[in-house]
């Protein structure tokens, strides 16, 4: 897994690839906690994850759940298909905010 | 009746660091029998979840231990066999999914394993192992998701 922020005009995105599975996931979390700490909308691209099982999935709820509690935008951009695969197993497709483009974010801040 | 074929016999310690290389040999045994992508991506989501369970759970912080992943394939089914040797005894009732109307992390591994899945128990331990968990597929169907 690899991941890494990029600053944009008001808001960071955090650019996901690789593999996230439970050795990477506590790195993910703190990666998108810190952020959210920082008081900064979080778009999470996700259009290079090659796998994601639950505790990556983990990461990304407790993401979302911190972000709404703190008033902040925080949505998931171009879904793979093998993420989007686990997202609507889990029926979470319904509840994170998805965008195929980083415009449609930027313009809802 | 066809005949039962042995696949894979793959020991690993339980560590997380390990799963990244288990996961790429069941993608190998599986290419020759799936020709569904999505598929495979869901057998391994499946087994990968099912080990990280073990890894958890069952060895858990204070134990170490190793994993034997089985697979077997008999006419369309296939069979993915788990054995741990820890000392903590799974419970039927810990292979339940949550209800998922509940948005928060975590507990969604067994939901997961069960979605994909056709058939999902714990079987009885031979010799010295703790837990023996079997999940069955049919390759010719298709999970809600696809």
């Amino acid at each position: 897994m690899e991941c890494s922020i990029k600053p944009e005009a008001g808001y960071d995105l955090l650019q996901l690839s690789g593999e996230v599975d439970m050795h990477f996931s506590p790195e993910l979390r703190e990666t998108i906690l810190d952020k959210i700490k920082d008081g900064s909308p979080l778009l999470i691209d996700m259009g290079n994850v090659s796998y994601i099982d639950s505790s990556g999935i983990a990461s990304l709820v407790e993401g979302y759940q911190t972000a709404k509690t703190a008033n902040l935008p925080f949505g998931l951009l171009n879904i793979s298909g093998a993420a989007m695969q686990v997202l609507t197993l889990t029926r979470l497709d319904k509840i994170f905010s998805l965008y195929t483009n980083a415009e449609q974010f930027r313009q809802e801040l | 009746m066809s005949k039962t074929k042995k696949l894979l016999a793959l020991q690993f310690p339980a560590r997380s660091e390990n799963m990244c290389s288990v996961r790429q040999k069941l993608r190998e045994v599986l290419a020759s029998y799936s020709d569904s992508e999505t598929l495979t991506n869901c057998i391994v989501l499946a087994v990968g979840e099912a080990c990280m369970n073990i890894i958890q759970h069952a060895y858990g912080k204070e134990e170490q231990g190793d994993i034997i992943l089985e697979v077997e394939k008999r006419g369309e089914d296939m069979t993915f066999r788990l054995t741990d040797f820890a000392h903590h005894k799974t419970r039927a009732e810990q292979l339940k999914s949550r209800p998922l109307d509940e948005i928060r992390p975590g507990g969604l591994g067994c939901h997961i394993i069960n979605e994909i899945m056709d058939d999902v128990q714990l079987v009885e331990c031979k010799g010295d192992c703790g837990n023996v968990l079997q999940m069955k597929k049919c390759l010719h169907q298709q999970t809600e998701s696809n």
